[in-house]
């Protein structure tokens, strides 16, 4: 039986660099894909992923065996990428690159959900929207993109993104929805799908 | 609540919201179709976003990563692990010091042997069990004659005192 995270945090921590390889390979495609997410581009999350996992490293000894490691993992990722975007646009405005108004409007509500349809099974749409996500993810602000993938990757609460990010929790809030609302206008747009918009109030 | 206060409020998980914002936000579902289907069309992002990252890593190539990290930490930062947990530390100490594990694993081996080899070279005869035995109701001990003189061993009585 494979051993698990924890019998290998703890061989690590004694020195055993091969318990730590296999830590490594366990989590490293879905710390890939958490660093991804954030920085966008493939060469730079390959950097920050493994910077992460040095990070990691050297703070074996801090680790809470309550804890789960990968969740650790993941936030630790996160730390790194988000430092890596700050120090790479230091001057820049976040939100330069943001999704114009028009391919917002072409997104009425419920599209998306209804082409994707609710069967947990892989679809066809599914897995080309997949396939084109980083594209996608590349036309969202740095500061939609960062929100986006720490909460639905890393699991983040509100109370934890507010803190994280230094934003209120209601700013949490919109700004995640505005950074779904944009991402489903890309998506809509990317999967080449439209309908008339449901009835709404306000 | 209107379409532009529940907005927000979209795509929370449970226990999330305060229980004011939870009630207002069912009451503006159970009307709204509109924010029914913006609710839908969030949840339908979250999925795509996570397929999507975790297919973009399965189609790279990892050769080399984990040799890459395990490269980069320097051969002190492994001397230097320290362990934490107190199972660790004992782990840690006795692979540091295999003879003194070895030896602690052989004490009692070592010590049975010793005692042996005393008890056969002694040619008197061992302590002798008893010259004397009393016993009450309450109250059972036996004198043993050993060379420092008797020596009384107070037992049990019979009700367990």
């Amino acid at each position: 039986m494979a051993p698990s995270d924890l019998e290998l945090v703890d061989r690590a921590r004694g020195g055993d660099p091969e318990a730590f390889r296999e830590l490594v390979v366990r989590h490293q495609r879905r710390v890939y894909a958490v660093a991804l997410g954030i920085v966008k581009d493939r060469d730079l999350a390959w950097d920050v992923s493994q910077e992460a996992f040095l990070r990691v490293h050297q703070h074996l000894g801090e680790f809470r065996d309550e804890s789960s490691f990968s969740t650790w993992i993941h936030r630790i990722t996160a730390r790194v990428a988000i430092d890596v975007l700050r120090k790479e646009r230091p001057s820049r405005r976040s939100d330069l690159a943001d999704v114009p108004e028009t391919v917002l409007q072409e997104a009425a509500p419920g599209v998306l959900a209804t082409a994707l349809g609710t069967d947990p099974q892989e679809t066809v749409l599914r897995r080309e929207l997949s396939g084109c996500l980083t594209d996608a993810l590349r036309q969202l602000p740095d500061v939609h993109r960062t929100i986006l993938v720490l909460r639905e990757m890393d699991g983040l609460s509100y109370e934890e993104l507010a803190e994280r990010l230094g934003i209120p929790r209601g700013t949490v809030m919109s700004r995640l929805f505005h950074a779904r609302k944009k991402m489903q206008a890309l998506l809509t747009r990317y999967a080449g799908i439209d309908a008339p918009g449901s009835g709404e109030r306000s | 609540m209107k379409c532009a206060g529940a907005a927000p409020l979209l795509g929370s998980r449970p226990g999330e919201l305060d229980p004011v914002e939870d009630a207002l936000l069912s009451a503006h579902l159970s009307t709204c179709d509109g924010c029914r289907a913006r609710q839908a069309d969030q949840e339908a992002v979250a999925r795509v976003l996570e397929d999507g990252l975790l297919l973009e890593a399965a189609r790279r190539d990892f050769t080399g990563f984990a040799d890459g990290v395990l490269a980069r930490i320097p051969a002190s930062a492994w001397r230097g692990a320290a362990p934490t947990g107190p199972m660790e530390r004992l782990r840690e100490f006795l692979r540091r010091h295999r003879i003194l594990a070895v030896a602690s694993a052989l004490a009692p081996a070592l010590a049975a042997l010793a005692l042996y080899l005393y008890i056969g070279q002694t040619t008197g005869p061992g302590p002798s069990e008893l010259a004397i035995e009393v016993t009450s109701e309450d109250l059972a001990a036996v004198v043993l004659e050993t060379s420092d003189g008797p020596v009384i061993l107070v037992g049990e009585g019979s009700d367990g005192t």
